[in-house]
């Protein structure tokens, strides 16, 4: 006998899923399943970035709020359409995630972790003073819609298509490259970078090319952001994102491609709820309830559950097969 | 730098000096290694032999002298680039990868020898996943080669000590390298583990592989070796045969009353 769910089948039914959801749900579920989409995304990238290359790095919401300034500037601004002002964007923080990252790759651990954060503060100050270019704390004001050709992007439901696509391209492009040769480097230099580099690996190199591949990737997911909310400001792009991806990082479980993803579900399904219930009940502090609640879950994961939600379903799946092997053996 | 007389050296090393702070681990030692030869190097504790591994492995650059392989002077060449020039290594601690099973990590070896680059894994290419697929089966004859192609699956974690070891011998393997550098490959193997990696070494050097190992198991040395070369607190004291070194007074005063088989 064989296990019934196989992982091919569980993507095809997740996948009809996402594609039949708008069909059957209201404007405020899809806006939801929509930022999901974008900030699930992001969590992969950091994720990946974090706990499977064992970069430390806090700048994902910089490359995301960079990403989201370059396509909206040059969509006001009328410069270049917007769907090329994403992938000016997407060049833009490419290039700059390798000036930034050449010589910050070099440091480990917390090090690492202490520069970025410095990278993300520099550029949420950096946009809000910039104030004639990027209009400053009030925010970027008047982004025209996402437009391919003579179809334009205006309802949630074209966004939730455009957002769910790019969040499951993104996922099925990591998976590979995971499974590739360039995964295993990843992982051989996350494991031991002497023995890494004793197999040929140029680890600085890789280190480099996984972190300017997730950059990119944010500032895509940044861009579609933006022309969804068709606006944009500062603050969205600091400390309270970095919070945000992490929680999804950390309940969801970085081990995995798809926990970040899984994570970034539940956190923000969680949240509404909470303000949903918690709203009337405790009117005036819905924000302390949320980041209390968010506190304890991720102590009570890190306890219970290290490897998060995705380590926790893939040992059950594991020890599932195992016990159906052994009955399907004797 | 003129060329030696003999060409079938591969390793040429030229006074090789290393420091750590004060300390001279390894202190103008030369030696060469002939292709298709069995050496080893000995010494106590301390003496910098995998020290000496480290240096022409590229791992560290040295304080002073040269290293040559196959008449080319890579002395302060990047790990990956000496790696890719075909010396292999295993390591005194294994230092496998541990996010990866057991075929993954020998995989890893046949990275300089496969060339789909990012966007051609990412997207799955028809020619990744023809690569991958032969890179696969290349791992797989490497597992067989040191018989563990068994627990091909496993997490390397779950493996003991001996076969870790293993898997750090079929991990360099993978690399097709020309020199195989091996740390300590019998430290803490029973004695008939001993006898299947004796048995291993001569296979290899049968198909062409030079073989530079540095160990303490003394009866493994003496049995295996064509050379043996002894290092004491970073200095080379004696290179022969293991009968000129077993009878060589200085080897017998560094090891100090410690009888030498």
């Amino acid at each position: 006998m064989k296990p019934v769910l196989k992982p091919k089948l569980i993507w095809s039914i997740l996948v009809a899923l996402i594609l039949f959801i708008p069909l059957v749900a209201g404007s405020y579920v899809i806006s939801v399943m929509c930022f999901i989409a974008v900030f699930g995304g992001l969590a992969v990238g950091m994720g990946l970035l974090m706990e499977q290359a064992g970069l430390f790095s806090l700048a994902h919401p910089t490359w995301f709020g960079l990403g989201a300034y370059v396509s909206g500037i040059v969509a006001v601004r009328g410069i270049a359409p917007p769907w090329l002002g994403s992938i000016i964007g997407a060049v833009f923080v490419g290039f700059v995630s390798y000036i930034v990252g050449a010589p910050l790759l070099r440091l480990r651990g917390y090090y690492l972790a202490c520069a970025t954060f410095g990278l993300l503060l520099i550029v949420e100050i950096s946009l809000a003073q910039l104030g004639s270019l990027t209009g400053g704390h009030e925010g970027l004001m008047g982004i025209p819609p996402l437009a391919l050709g003579a179809f334009v992007f205006e309802t949630d439901v074209h966004y939730y298509y455009l957002s769910w696509a790019l969040c499951l391209a993104t996922l099925w492009f990591l998976h590979n490259l995971m499974g590739s040769r360039i995964g295993r480097a990843i992982k051989a230099f996350s494991g031991s970078e002497v023995a890494a580099k004793s197999m040929g690996i140029n680890v600085t190199r890789y280190k480099l090319k996984v972190f300017i591949l997730t950059a990119v990737m944010a500032s895509l997911a940044g861009s579609v952001y933006t022309f969804y909310l068709r606006f944009t400001q500062p603050g969205i792009f600091g400390f309270p994102l970095l919070v945000e991806l992490v929680t999804m990082i950390i309940i969801g479980g970085g081990k995995t491609i798809y926990g970040p993803l899984l994570g970034a579900f539940v956190v923000m399904w969680m949240r509404e709820l909470i303000h949903m219930y918690l709203g009337g009940l405790l009117p005036r502090m819905t924000g302390e309830v949320d980041a209390i609640f968010f506190g304890v879950l991720i102590i009570v994961i890190l306890i219970f559950m290290p490897g998060g939600l995705a380590g926790w379903a893939g040992r059950l799946f594991e020890e599932r097969r195992k016990v159906l092997g052994e009955a399907s053996q004797g | 730098m003129e060329r030696r007389p003999k060409d079938n050296i591969l390793l040429d090393v030229r006074g090789l000096i290393k420091h750590f702070g004060g300390i001279k681990a390894v202190d103008r030692v030369t030696f060469a290694i002939e292709e298709g030869s069995i050496i080893s190097v000995i010494g106590p504790n301390g003496a910098g032999k995998s020290t000496v591994i480290n240096v022409v492995s590229g791992i560290y650059a040295p304080d002073g002298g040269e290293v040559h392989f196959q008449g080319e002077n890579i002395t302060g060449v990047p790990a990956h680039e000496i790696a890719s020039k075909g010396i292999g290594r295993t390591f005194q601690l294994e230092e496998l990868f541990g996010s990866l099973s057991v075929l993954e990590n020998v995989m890893v070896g046949c990275h300089t020898r496969s060339r789909s680059d990012v966007l051609a894994c990412g997207f799955s290419l028809p020619s990744a996943r023809s690569e991958e697929k032969r890179v696969r089966d290349e791992a797989m004859e490497c597992l067989k080669e040191v018989g563990l192609e068994q627990r091909a699956h496993d997490p390397v974690s779950s493996l003991p000590l001996g076969e870790r070891k293993l898997v750090g011998i079929a991990r360099a393997l993978s690399m097709k390298p020309k020199l195989l550098m091996l740390d300590e490959p019998a430290g803490g193997r029973a004695s008939h583990e001993v006898e299947r990696l004796i048995h291993l070494i001569y296979a290899l050097r049968d198909q062409g592989i030079t073989l530079f190992i540095v160990e303490h198991n003394m009866p493994f040395v003496m049995s295996l070796s064509e050379r043996v070369i002894v290092l004491d607190e970073g200095c080379k004291i004696a290179e022969g045969t293991p009968d000129e070194v077993r009878t060589s007074k200085d080897v017998i005063e560094a090891y100090l009353g410690e009888e030498v088989y």
